[in-house]
């Protein structure tokens, strides 16, 4: 019986044993490695694709689609909503008539796309800075990384006014009240600028770029970007400096005909200075919905058909004016690539420009936004010479000869602006560049739009982001 | 065993010799209640202990004299004691011991006798799981179990949603943790119901701490059938039934459409702001109208189910086996939906040696299904009468003109498409035991499981695209692009496997006939993986015969193809229970189990979970002698358990899609990546604590039972999203920053007479309450999300402090101005109706459910009936809700809306807008319906015959329902934050009709 019990007590510390031995090693055998890349990933040589994923949030729908046309266009005299009735567009009729409200989901999403971009680009020249890697590839991203923060950050500051300027968060234990506080329309400007100065310095010319980089920010982008910021502020004199350096550069041209510009084959073309480059085909990486968002809506049709021509501005093209149909889709039009319009598509005309020949009924076409082109830089030339005293026949007309147009005859800053509207309809420009020229009132309300002045100027900041400061975001006046 | 027989023989020899003249031989056979004999019953003589044990036909014979007494037992059977007579044969029948095998509850790595239980364990008999015609042995379960809520679908294949005590989680996983045999796994799809002997539902944290880190949503625990001693026993099992929808909406017809239509388009151009529509007939639908096309009668047709099952078991003392094969076909009621399943399972425990056993349990599934597009309900609620099915060109017909709904006849036939779903799935369990003491057990046990699927979905896009718009051409077809994708075919595969290793000790021991411990004490590792790999294929022929083969395709570079593998999941867990009990009377418990997650970060990874419980059987104390009650216990625990089914919280770079960028002239890609956010680093499992406090009795003459429980669990760290303001720039992340409680009462009455021979009956009660709340959240950036989204730019639910899961947020409909309009209440009184005027209506989860059912038996007949009851939640007209324009509406909306003519205070005028999120679409979602009537009879048969037993059935199953909801089904699972309560692209409830026939021989 002894024997027994010992043979027991035996195999049952040979058992125990062989249970705990099965794993020897726990903590080895619940480590297990990541499938995906993480943080470590991010070393020098991946410098220019941090900069990359900062051109890849121009393609998304928040910053460039749906939102950004809404406020920049449909709120517009050159815009109605379009669509069909029923179809609001979540709050696109809103816009079209400016009733605006602080918790509007456009409103939102210009924020949220605009900030995200520049979470990219923050970090991006945060990390650059700190490789040890070759210094003229460095300074060229974190340049091309500042232009695109200026740009999205003077997006901001002309759809809200003064916002909070962020430049490096990597924890939310980082957040407080003074990083969430709105600075002043000044101080936005002046960090804008420094971005600007750093851009044009480091970056390289249109020409110099290896073609396989076509796309990316030039020292011509910087500089026409500047001239606008500029212009905003009424800075005449560095406007008209910086597009004479544009001009002098000899890096554009206008393209001879103006339907062209917006054609798939003058992508990159001589008058374009920045457009974001879309990629339509398989894998697709293009600006989300762009084209469709616009499309033609209806029979014949393969778009929601936001974002219509007013009336209004079909009415300010004088008969000649090869810009119009170059401009619009009219119902019953044969397009440029024969495609037929039906007559019978609801609203009176479609926005041209946004229309890709290629890919048409796909969610992302490849067609390229364009963003700044040659025709701008001498219209802020012409502008500025027109305040500061100049010649201003010389940059104005080269726009209204290749419209097909007779030399103006009239050279004040008015019809600077006239030409500026009709130029660049549906470029996203003609709501900021009323309030800019001090008229949106006078002009809207003429046309029944309610701008109502010292409100309308900017547009609210997002009622979700005030409540989530917890009061250090300030609202604008009288919304 | 041989020992023992040696033993009894030795025995034998010596009583033999001293009573040799008293002795004579006596024989006999033992049989079950059916007459089946039974293989290894012991027969002893009391008197002189000498005994034997049956043989194969359930003879014995043995030497006794006139007087004696004989005992005969089995396991699972009544002990029987006869008196020796004169007579040298014996004729025994043993009886079923229903009582005994309701005494074990299977519970985590092992077994407990319910007499002594100290936490709440659901159990549910296979037998009534098996009644039920369905597919899905979740859905079998609804209404059975307390505390057990069950939202189940009657789409072929579907799963359901199983809530055990409420949602105690957001961002978790939410489903409870199945073992089948001992192997963890996600659901039980692929269990055939009649293959169940038990389901135990673990609820409590005295019952689920042993699983630890995935207790907190409850564990339900499957066991399957295994072998019984004695001859083989088939079993054969067959029904075959029709099925159509319960609950139909009224549509409004042709001509009413039209009105209804034309009176929104008016609307529509008074008051766009252009004055010159004002008298404009353009757009106005002419009344003279062909068609008046019933969708959604064009959709549907009589569902079909069958359903064989045949099984074999018997064994002897060495090995026991379990055979058994199902085979199941459901034609759905939706047109080309199907699902086809076929099960097998063999199950066997072998004696290997007089301390050594082994067994195995393995179950394969075979599936086929065709799967369909439920939003075809809602086209087919949604598209007009005017249009037809097919113009009088034969084409298909269409709606462009007149809305954005889809012809549903296109989508529901297969003329443009085909599918189909094949899955596998293998699940095993072999288990070693080891005696190396009387009371001391080592157990070894390593499982797998592993499932693939295939999904084959080819299209014809051409053709769709020609026939949903007749001004379409080929030439216009993808932007007349040089070589379209006219067809396209997908093929994915997908594999997930997991395996487990079990070690563990299990010891059982009664000291001094007072004190008893039971106790587990081991190690389980476990590991699992999923993956799959997708590719697509352009221009695959339109020969049915060909299109499910990629390599017919386009061999270009349009194909897309993409895979993954995921992260393996590991854990190396330990675990402890002890149970002791002072002479059944005085009961203690405790159970602990450490896991080790690969899921968390280094440091992270293990957590402690444990559970303390205690009971008293007040029955067994001397003053409750003589007192009416049979068995009266009351029973507590507390303890805390775990989820750690949460979001991973690795921070990856983004890359792909959401990074790279085209440059250069040919626009070629260039690779991005960059960080979008931040996380948690010590993101852990969620930790959820649970009082429960039960009483569990039996009185006259264990005639009535009931189980009373109620508990109190606190999910105290809940993952719950954070989204920083957006000027930081980065995407959501998780963190633990709520609390979510759950509080309930469960009540489960069971009442069980014979009033004679002929005549027996039993009602069955039981009824929970839940009440779930977020209690707490301590980040001030936690993130409402939105949910219940209605693919119409609306949303319905939100996530917020104070208010249960699931619940509904909306403005609030005052009533109808006018104008024939709905009024939202300014909640705020600013004058302006937006997004702060929204406010929380409840949730689509019920505050009470449960089920009521009755058990008859008269000679031969046997009637049962079972009705299902939910009380006290909310749900959303989804369907209704997601109006554009000039779609179909309800009659009812028609008869009752708003005309200049006839003002309604209930229904507003004819429109053409997107409605908001209103009340005026969220309605009641109580409900009552039959869940299943059964009429049996059992064909007497003789003695001798080759059939043992033939038993004949009718079943309805859902034959009626009494419910407020004015849709199809407010049945309606899905996630919480998604399709849940909302009735939208749902599939509706169906009734059915079964004849069947069981047979044993």
């Amino acid at each position: 019986m002894k024997k027994n019990n010992l043979t027991t007590k035996l195999q049952l510390a040979i058992f125990a044993l062989i249970a705990l031995l099965t794993f020897s090693c726990t903590t080895d055998f619940i480590n297990v490695d990541a499938n995906q890349e993480t943080e470590s990933a991010l070393t020098a040589d991946r410098a220019p694709e941090l900069v990359n994923a900062i051109y890849n949030s121009l393609l998304q729908w928040e910053m460039s689609s749906f939102a950004w046309t809404g406020i920049t266009s449909i709120a517009s005299d050159d815009a109605d909503k379009g669509s069909i009735p029923s179809d609001t567009g979540a709050d696109k009729g809103q816009l079209d008539q400016l009733d605006i409200t602080p918790t509007l989901i456009s409103v939102a999403e210009v924020w949220r796309g605009h900030y995200n971009g520049i979470q990219r680009a923050n970090q991006a020249i945060n990390r650059i800075s700190q490789f040890d890697m070759d210094p003229v590839l460095q300074q060229r991203l974190i340049g091309e990384a500042r232009f695109l923060r200026a740009l999205f950050y003077f997006r901001l500051v002309q759809t809200y006014g003064g916002v909070p300027l962020i430049e490096n968060v990597t924890s939310a234990d980082q957040i407080d009240a003074d990083l969430l506080t709105r600075k002043s329309k000044a101080e936005c400007y002046a960090f804008i600028e420094a971005d600007l100065d750093f851009a044009i310095e480091n970056l390289p010319l249109k020409s110099e770029y290896p073609p396989s980089e076509l796309g990316r920010a030039t020292q011509g982008a910087a500089q026409t970007l500047l001239a606008k910021v500029s212009m905003y502020q009424e800075k005449w004199t560095e406007a008209l400096q910086l597009t004479n350096d544009v001009i002098a550069s000899q890096e554009y041209q206008l393209t001879d005909n103006y339907e062209d510009i917006w054609k798939e084959s003058f992508e990159n073309g001589p008058e374009s200075i920045f457009e974001i480059q879309s990629r339509g085909v398989m894998p697709a990486a293009g600006v989300d919905k762009y084209s469709t968002i616009q499309g033609v809506r209806g029979e014949s049709g393969w778009g929601w058909g936001f974002n219509t021509p007013s009336q209004d501005l079909i009415d300010t093209y004088t008969a000649d004016d090869e810009r119009m149909d170059a401009t619009i889709i009219f119902p019953g039009e044969t397009l440029f690539d024969g495609r037929q319009i039906s007559p019978n598509v609801p609203n009176i005309g479609y926005n041209q420009k946004a229309y890709s020949s290629i890919l048409t009924e796909a969610e992302i076409t490849g067609k390229n936004v364009r963003l700044l082109r040659y025709a701008e830089v001498l219209l802020i030339n012409a502008e500025a010479r027109s305040i500061l005293g100049g010649d201003v026949a010389t940059p104005l007309n080269q726009i209204r000869l290749r419209a097909g147009l007779t030399p103006a005859t009239d050279l004040s800053t008015q019809a600077i602006w006239e030409e500026r509207r009709l130029e660049m309809a549906f470029e996203h420009d003609r709501y900021f560049d009323l309030v800019r020229q001090g008229r949106a009132a006078q002009v809207l309300n003429a046309k029944g739009i309610p701008f109502v002045q010292g409100k309308h100027e900017v547009f609210p900041i997002p009622q979700e982001q005030i409540d989530l400061s917890d009061g250090a975001l300030v609202q604008n006046p009288n919304y | 065993m041989k020992l023992n027989t040696t033993f009894f023989l030795l025995l034998i020899a010596i009583v033999w010799g001293q009573n040799l003249l008293a002795q004579t031989l006596i024989s006999g056979q033992i049989t079950d209640q059916n007459n089946l004999p039974l293989f290894g019953a012991t027969v002893v003589v009391l008197e002189t202990n000498t005994g034997t044990q049956t043989d194969l036909e359930g003879n014995f014979s043995l030497e006794a004299s006139a007087g004696q007494t004989l005992s005969i037992s089995y396991v699972g059977y009544t002990t029987q004691q006869i008196t020796v007579d004169q007579r040298s044969t014996y004729q025994i029948q043993l009886q079923e011991d229903v009582a005994a095998l309701e005494t074990v509850v299977v519970v985590g790595y092992g077994t407990q006798k319910k007499a002594i239980l100290t936490s709440s364990v659901a159990q549910v008999d296979g037998e009534e799981l098996a009644r039920e015609p369905v597919l899905n042995a979740t859905q079998a379960l609804q209404g059975k179990a307390a505390g057990v809520n069950i939202i189940a679908s009657d789409a072929p294949g579907a799963a359901s949603n199983v809530i055990i005590r409420g949602l105690g989680t957001v961002q978790g996983g939410r489903d409870p943790l199945y073992v089948v045999d001992g192997v963890l796994t996600d659901n039980i799809n692929n269990i055939n119901t009649s293959d169940i002997e038990s389901v135990n539902v673990l609820k409590d944290a005295a019952s689920l701490a042993i699983y630890g880190n995935r207790g907190a949503n409850g564990v339900v625990i499957v066991t399957t059938k295994r072998g019984r001693t004695g001859k083989i026993k088939i079993n054969a099992d067959a029904y075959y039934g029709f099925r159509d929808i319960l609950t139909e909406v009224e549509m409004a017809n042709a001509s009413e459409y039209v009105i209804y239509s034309n009176e929104a388009l008016r609307r529509d151009y008074l008051t766009d702001n252009d004055p010159t529509n004002d008298n404009s007939t353009f757009g106005f639908i002419p009344t003279d109208q062909v068609y008046d096309t019933n969708w959604l009668d064009e959709i549907t047709q009589i569902g079909l189910m069958s359903n064989v099952n045949v099984s074999a078991s018997g064994g002897s003392d060495v090995v026991k086996a379990f055979f058994s094969a199902g085979f199941n076909e459901e034609r759905g009621v939706l047109l080309n939906n199907d699902f086809n399943r076929l099960t097998l399972r063999s199950n066997v425990d072998y004696e290997i040696g007089k301390k050594f056993d082994f067994s195995h349990r393995v179950g394969i599934q075979l599936a086929t299904g065709t799967p369909q597009d439920y939003s075809l309900f809602t086209s087919a609620y949604k598209q007009a009468p005017i249009v037809p099915v097919r113009d009088e060109n034969g084409a298909f017909g269409s709606s462009v003109e007149l809305n954005s709904v889809a012809n549903p006849v296109v989508g529901a036939s297969n003329a443009f498409k085909e599918d189909k779903n094949k899955f596998f799935k293998i699940q095993g369990a072999f288990k070693f035991d080891y005696d190396l003491l009387e009371e001391l057990t080592f157990t070894s046990r390593f499982s797998i499981e592993t499932e693939y699927g295939r999904f084959y979905a080819f299209r014809d896009r051409l053709g769709l695209f020609l026939a949903q718009n007749p001004s379409n051409t080929a030439s216009s077809f993808e932007g007349d692009l040089e070589n379209p994708a006219n067809t396209r075919l997908t093929v994915t595969h997908t594999n997930t496997y997991r395996w487990f290793l079990d070690n563990y000790f299990t010891y059982d021991k009664t000291f001094a006939d007072k004190h008893t411990i039971n106790a587990t004490l081991g190690i389980t590792a476990e590991e699992s993986q999923s993956e799959f790999l997708s590719a697509t294929r352009n221009n695959v022929p339109l020969d049915s015969n060909l299109n499910f083969n990629l390599n017919t395709g386009d061999e270009d570079d349009t194909q897309l193809n993409a895979g993954a593998i995921s992260v393996k999941d590991r854990l190396y867990s330990y675990i402890a229970r002890v149970n002791y009990d002072f002479e059944d009377k005085y009961l203690f418990g405790g159970s602990f189990r450490r896991d080790g997650s690969s899921k968390f970060q280094e440091g992270n990874q293990f957590g402690n979970f444990y559970a303390l419980s205690a009971g008293w059987v007040i029955t067994e104390e001397e003053f409750m002698e003589g007192s009416v009650f049979d068995i009266l216990k009351l029973r507590g625990s507390y303890g805390e358990l775990g989820n750690q089914n949460v979001p991973l919280n690795v921070l990856t770079a983004t890359t792909g899609a959401a990074g790279f960028y085209a440059f250069g002239p040919n626009q070629d890609l260039q690779q991005g990546i960059t960080i979008t956010g931040t996380i948690q680093e010590d993101l852990t499992w969620e930790k959820t604590n649970e009082f429960n406090v039960g009483v569990e009795f039996t009185l006259l003459d264990y005639r009535f039972s009931g189980e009373i429980d109620a508990y109190q669990r606190t999910n105290t760290n809940a993952t719950l999203q954070i989204d920083l303001p957006d000027i930081v720039g980065f995407d959501p992340f998780n963190s633990h920053v709520g609390e979510i409680q759950n509080t309930g009462v469960e009540v489960a009455l069971n009442w069980k007479d014979d009033i004679n021979e002929d005549l027996k009956y039993q009602l069955g009660l039981n009824f929970s309450y839940n009440k779930n709340e977020i209690t707490k959240v301590t980040n001030p950036f936690f993130l409402e999300q939105l949910g219940g989204f209605i693919n119409n730019g609306q949303y319905t639910k939100k996530i917020a402090v104070g208010q249960p899961l699931g619940s509904f947020f909306l403005y609030d409909v005052e009533g109808i101005n006018e104008d024939g309009d709905l009024v939202y209440k300014d909640l705020n009184e600013d004058g302006v109706i937006d997004e702060r005027d929204r406010a929380f209506f409840g949730s689509y989860i019920p505050k009470f459910y449960g089920n009521f059912n009755l058990g008859l038996q008269y000679k031969q007949f046997d009637f049962n009936v079972d009705t299902y009851f939910n009380v006290g939640n909310k749900v959303y007209n989804g369907k209704k809700a997601q109006r554009f324009g000039n779609e179909n509406i309800e009659e009812i909306e028609f008869n009752s809306r708003y005309t200049t003519g006839r003002p309604s205070n209930t229904t507003p005028r004819a429109f053409n807008d997107v409605p908001l999120s209103s009340t005026y679409y969220l309605e009641d979602g109580d409900f009552l319906r039959i869940n299943n009537i059964t009429l049996g009879y059992t064909v007497p048969l003789p003695e001798d015959s080759f059939l043992k037993n033939a038993r004949f059935y009718a079943t309805a199953k859902n034959p009626i329902i009494f419910q407020k909801f004015s849709g199809f089904t407010p049945e309606l699972p899905g996630a919480p934050l998604g399709s849940a309560g909302i009735e939208l692209d749902a599939y509706p409830t169906l009734r059915s009709f079964f004849i069947g026939l069981n047979a044993s021989f």
